[in-house]
C-alpha cells in the first residue's frame, strides 16, 4: 500500500512534537524532510539538510557534517529499511549486495546526533519497505543503538532492548489490531496504557540569545573554566568590551585559550596617543588567569614585556606553547568532532615530546588533540537576533573557529540585525554555534 | 597579464588528465554540475579513472553513468555510489567485476577530502564505529570511547562548478552549489572550475569569497554561460 | 680578515629573495627583512601574498591615515586593502600552509643547520618564546628560505653544523640568503652557492659555523 500524504503528514507532524523549540534537526533525504515544512518558523528550530543547507544558509560539504559530528544536532530524523529493538538501524536505500549500499548521510547521524527518530511509513507486510526486528537480517548495521523511538501514522514504538514497546496509537486505531495486522507480535509489547497519538501542530519559541549587557551575558562564567579570548597581534577582533565585563566579574582560575594572552598594549598598533589597548592584560593584572594556551605568548620585543610575560616569571601563571596552526585546527578539530589528528607541524621539535608520531607516506607526523571549553568569548561584526554572525576582515581568524568549540559562545558585535537581514550566502558563523549576544556599547572604543 | 588562470575551453582544462588519474567532482546535479567540463571528460581518452563525488547516478545527469558505461571508470567512491531501487548500470558493472565501488558515509568523505587539502595525515572520529564502515580501519580507545582513522583522500584533479570566479581565482558558490564544491576545491593537485560569470580582480567582496584563489589553477566559462 | 669587508644591506637581500619567487605562486612572508621582499617584485611578475591572520592577496603595508585594525597581516601591521583579496578564518589560513597550498615561505632565523633545520622562535637566555605561525610554515611550505643576518649581534654564526637553540623544523630549509651568501642546506651538508661582491668563499667560511661545501664555480650574488 502506498503512502498516502495524509499519513505522511500525519507522521511529519508527530515527528515535529519532538522538537523543542531552537533545536537543530538534522533531516535525512525524502519523507524526514516532510517535518521542516509542518513545523512553525515561530519555533526557531534549525534544520539541517543533506544538501548541506541549515536553514538556507549554505554550508560546505565538511562544515555541514562538522555539525553533526560535533555534536550540535539535537535531533536527527531518519527514514531506515529496518530497525531493530535494541536501537540499530540499515539505511533505507535498496542495494543489491551491503558493502556497496549507499550510507548517505545516516552514518553521520546515527554517529553524532543526541537523539535519533526513526519514520515508519506504514505498517504493512505486503510491503515491508520498513520493517521492525527483534534483530537485524541480512545486512550489517548503518547505526549503532542510536533509535529510540518510531513514528508511524498509527503508532509509536520504542526499542526497548530485546522489543519493542506500542507506547502511543492513533484515536482511531485498536493497538491490538495494529501488532496483529502487521505481523508484529513477535517483536512488539503493548505498552499497558498507550497514549493517544497527538498529531497537532507544536508550538513555542525559543529563548533570546540577546542579553542587554556584558554582566548578563556572562553571568554564570564560574571560576576555573576554560575560555577561549580572540587576540591577534593588534586591537582587531577582540571583544574588549565583554574582556572588561568579565574581569569586572572577577571569575578566578581560568585557563585562556588564544592566540596571544595579551599583547595588543604593548605592541600598541593603531592605539591612539595617550591610550591603552583593552586586551588580556586586564584579566591577567587582575589575577584572574592560571595558565594560557597560545602561540604568541609575549611580547614581541624583550624589552617591553606584557602582563603575561610578568606573571609568567613570577611564577603566577602557567603556559602551554602552541604553534599557531596546530591551535586552529585543535580547536576546529573541537568543534567538528574530531578527537584527534595528526599533523606535520612541530614534528622533531620541542612541541613533539611527549606527543605519539608518526612517519606517513613519508612525512613525520605528530598526533594532536581537539580543544573545547565552557566559553567562548568572540568578537564579530553584526549578529542577527538568531545568532548569525559575520566579521570584518582579518578579525574573523581565531574568532570563526572559536565559536563551534565551545559550550557557550558570547559574541559581541557592533550591530544586531534582524532575521534575514544578513544574505545567507554571507554568513561565516551559523547561529547554531552562537548561545548569547552583546552589542557592543555606543562610544565604547576598546582603549583605555 | 603575465600570468592567468584563465582557459579558452573545457577540452584544453582538461587536457593533461591521465590514465589511473582519482578525479573529483563537484556535483551532479543541475546547477551543482560541471557540465562542461564533464563534458569535455566524455570526449578524452583517459581511463582507468577513480570518480569521487557525492551522487554518482543523480535524476538527469547522465554523465557519470555514461563514463562508466563507456568502460573508463575503475572506482567510484562515493556517498551515494547509485541510487534507486535497481540502481543501473553501476551497480550491473560491479555484480560483474568490472569496477570497485566504495560506499564512503558523507561526513567521512567530507572530512577526509578536507584532510587532504589541509595537510593532516589523518583524524579520529566516532563515525561508523561498530558499523560496516569501521572494517579494516585502525582504531583506537580514546577516554573510554571508540574512535577509527580516517586518512587523507587525495585526488589529481578536481571539476568543479561555481556561480562567480574572480581573475586571481576567488569563487563564490550560490546556495547548495557550495556543498561539495567548496571541499574537493582543497584538495586536488589541479583545480578547474567552470564558473556562470567571471570578473576581474576586485569582482567578489572579500569578505564573501568561499574558495580562495589559492586552491584554483584554471577557470573557464560555464557552458552556456553568456559572455561577461 | 672579514671584520673590514663590506656587508650587503637589508634591502638587497630581500631583492635577492624576490627572484626566487615564482611567477604565480603564493608566498608567505615573515616578520622582519622578509617583509621587504614584497618591495622588489617587479610589476610583470604576478605575485600572490598569503597572511596567516587571514587574508590572500593582500597588499602592502597601509599607507598613512589608511590603517584598519580589521585589516592586518600576522605581524599585527595594517595592510592596504587592494583589489583581489580573499578572507578567511585561521582554520583555513593554516590549512593553506599546512596541505601545501603555499609555495614560497620567506622566514628570518637565529640559526640555520647544514641539512636545513630552523631555530626561529626561542633565544634560550629569554626562556620564553613565540612560535606563532613558523612551526607550520616550516612544515607545511613547498619551499623554506631564510632571510637573516650571517651572523649575531654578537658576531655569533647563525649557519652552524648543528643547531643549538630549539628547533622550529627538521630538515625543512631549502635556501639561505645572507648578508653576505647565498646557501643550500643538504643532506650532505650546507653548499655555498653565491658570495657577495668582495666575499671568497673562505672569507664566508671564515664566519661560519659549518664546514661549507664549496663547488668549482660559487656565482656572484645576483640581485
Amino acid at each position: 500500500m502506498p503512502l498516502t500524504e495524509t499519513s505522511a503528514f500525519k507522521i511529519a507532524r508527530r515527528a515535529a512534537r519532538e522538537i523543542a523549540p531552537g533545536a537543530v534537526v538534522a533531516l535525512d533525504r525524502g519523507l524526514p524532510e516532510l517535518v521542516a515544512r509542518v513545523t512553525p518558523e515561530s519555533m526557531g528550530v534549525w534544520f539541517l539538510r543533506a544538501d548541506g543547507t541549515l536553514n538556507g544558509i549554505p554550508l560546505s560539504a565538511a562544515d555541514a557534517a562538522a555539525i553533526v559530528r560535533g555534536g550540535y544536532v539535537d535531533l536527527a530524523i531518519v527514514h531506515p529499511a529496518q530497525v531493530t529493538a535494541d536501537g540499530r538501524f540499515v539505511g533505507r536505500l535498496y542495494a543489491r549486495d551491503a558493502s556497496i549500499a549507499p550510507p548517505g548521510i545516516g552514518v553521520d547521524l546515527a554517529s553524532g546526533a543526541r537523539r535519533i527518530i526513526a519514520l515508519h511509513p506504514q505498517i504493512n507486510e505486503d510491503e515491508p519497505e520498513i520493517c521492525l526486528a527483534s534483530h537485524l537480517l541480512e545486512r550489517p548495521v548503518d547505526g549503532v543503538g542510536g533509535i529510540d523511538r518510531v513514528i508511524a501514522d498509527c503508532a509509536v514504538f520504542e526499542p526497548q532492548g530485546t522489543e519493542f514497546v506500542l507506547s502511543e496509537i492513533a484515536t482511531d486505531r485498536q493497538a491490538d489490531d495494529v501488532v496483529a495486522d502487521s505481523d508484529l507480535s513477535e517483536v512488539v509489547s503493548i505498552s499497558d496504557y498507550p497514549a493517544a497519538m497527538d498529531f497537532t501542530v507544536p508550538s513555542g519559541t525559543p529563548e533570546s540569545k540577546v542579553h542587554a549587557d556584558g554582566a548578563s551575558a556572562l553571568h554564570d562564567l564560574p571560576d576555573g573554566v576554560t575560555v577561549f579570548i580572540d587576540g591577534f597581534g593588534g586591537p582587531g577582533g577582540m571583544a574588549h568590551y565583554l574582556l572588561m565585563s568579565l574581569r569586572d566579574r572577577g571569575s578566578r582560575g581560568l585557563t585562556i585559550v588564544s592566540n596571544t594572552a595579551g599583547i595588543a598594549r604593548v605592541v600598541s598598533f593603531g592605539t591612539p596617543p595617550g591610550r591603552t589597548a583593552i586586551d588580556h592584560s586586564v584579566l591577567i593584572e587582575n589575577g584572574q588567569v592560571a595558565k594560557a594556551i597560545a602561540s604568541f605568548p609575549v611580547s614581541p620585543s624583550v624589552s617591553r614585556p606584557s602582563e603575561f610575560e610578568l606573571a609568567y616569571r613570577r611564577g603566577e601563571v602557567d603556559l602551554e606553547l602552541v604553534p599557531q596552526g596546530t591551535l586552529a585546527e585543535r580547536l576546529r578539530a573541537g568543534g567538528a568532532g574530531i578527537r584527534a589528528f595528526y599533523t606535520p607541524t612541530g614534528a622533531g621539535t620541542l612541541i613533539a615530546e611527549g606527543k605519539e608520531s608518526r612517519t606517513i607516506d613519508g612525512r613525520d607526523y605528530i598526533l594532536e588533540y581537539g580543544l573545547r571549553a565552557d566559553f567562548a568569548i568572540i568578537r564579530a561584526h553584526k549578529a542577527d537576533i538568531n545568532g548569525n554572525l559575520i566579521y570584518r576582515g582579518t578579525s574573523r581568524n581565531f574568532n570563526a573557529v572559536m565559536a563551534p568549540a565551545a559550550r557557550v559562545t558570547i559574541v559581541e558585535v557592533d550591530e544586531i540585525v534582524e532575521p534575514g537581514q544578513l544574505d545567507p550566502e554571507e554568513i561565516v558563523t551559523p547561529g547554531v554555534f552562537v548561545q548569547r549576544i552583546v552589542k557592543r556599547p555606543d562610544g565604547f572604543t576598546g582603549y583605555e | 597579464m603575465a600570468f592567468s588562470k584563465l582557459y579558452d575551453t573545457h577540452d584544453a582544462a582538461v587536457a593533461d588528465v591521465r590514465d589511473g588519474a582519482t578525479i573529483l567532482v563537484g556535483g551532479v546535479a543541475k546547477s551543482n554540475e560541471p557540465s562542461g567540463l564533464l563534458s569535455a571528460l566524455l570526449r578524452h581518452d583517459a581511463t582507468d579513472l577513480t570518480i569521487v563525488c557525492d551522487f554518482s547516478g543523480w535524476d538527469g545527469s547522465e554523465t557519470i553513468p555514461r563514463l562508466v558505461k563507456d568502460g573508463r571508470v575503475s572506482r567510484i567512491i562515493s556517498p551515494y555510489p547509485f541510487l534507486g531501487a535497481h540502481g543501473g548500470v553501476i551497480p550491473e558493472l560491479w555484480e560483474l567485476g568490472d569496477i570497485e565501488v566504495v560506499a564512503v558515509p558523507h561526513g567521512t568523505l567530507a572530512e577526509r577530502l578536507r584532510a587532504a587539502g589541509a595537510g593532516i595525515g589523518g583524524v579520529f572520529i566516532t563515525t561508523g564505529v561498530g558499523t560496516r564502515f569501521d572494517m579494516d580501519k585502525e582504531s583506537r580507545s580514546i577516554d573510554g570511547v571508540g574512535h577509527v582513522l580516517e586518512t587523507p583522500l587525495r585526488a589529481d584533479f578536481a571539476l568543479l562548478r561555481c556561480h562567480r570566479a574572480d581573475g586571481v581565482g576567488n569563487l563564490v558558490y550560490r546556495g547548495a552549489q557550495r556543498g561539495w564544491n567548496s571541499v574537493m576545491a582543497t584538495a586536488a593537485r589541479t583545480t578547474v572550475v567552470e564558473s556562470d560569470e567571471i570578473g576581474e580582480p576586485g569582482a567578489i567582496n572579500p569578505e564573501l569569497v568561499i574558495t580562495p584563489g589559492i586552491y584554483v589553477n584554471r577557470i573557464v566559462r560555464a557552458a552556456g554561460a553568456p559572455a561577461v | 680578515m672579514t671584520e673590514d669587508k663590506e656587508r650587503l644591506d637589508r634591502a638587497i637581500m630581500a631583492m635577492r629573495v624576490a627572484k626566487e619567487l615564482p611567477p604565480g605562486g603564493t608566498v608567505n612572508l615573515g616578520i622582519g627583512i622578509p617583509t621587504l621582499v614584497s618591495m622588489f617584485v617587479g610589476d610583470d611578475s604576478i605575485v600572490f601574498y598569503h597572511s596567516e591572520s587571514g587574508v590572500l592577496n593582500c597588499g602592502p603595508l597601509a599607507e598613512d591615515g589608511n590603517e584598519d585594525i580589521d585589516l592586518i597581516n600576522a605581524g599585527g601591521q595594517f595592510l592596504e586593502p587592494v583589489p583581489g583579496m580573499a578572507y578567511f578564518s585561521s582554520a583555513d589560513a593554516f590549512a593553506m600552509i599546512r596541505g601545501g597550498h603555499v609555495d614560497v615561505t620567506v622566514l628570518g632565523a637565529h640559526q640555520v643547520s647544514a641539512n636545513g633545520d630552523l631555530a626561529n622562535w626561542m633565544l634560550p637566555e629569554r626562556g620564553v618564546g613565540n612560535i606563532g605561525g613558523a612551526m607550520d610554515l616550516a612544515a607545511g611550505a613547498d619551499k623554506v628560505i631564510v632571510a637573516m643576518e650571517h651572523n649575531d649581534r654578537n658576531g655569533n654564526a647563525k649557519v652552524v653544523e648543528e643547531c643549538s637553540f630549539p628547533l622550529t623544523g627538521k630538515g625543512c630549509v631549502s635556501l639561505v640568503v645572507t648578508d653576505v651568501a647565498v646557501l643550500e642546506p643538504t643532506p650532505d651538508g650546507m653548499v655555498l652557492r653565491e658570495t657577495a661582491p668582495g666575499w671568497s668563499p673562505e672569507d664566508v667560511q671564515e664566519i661560519t659555523g659549518a664546514a661549507l661545501i664549496i663547488p668549482e664555480s660559487v656565482g656572484e650574488y645576483e640581485v
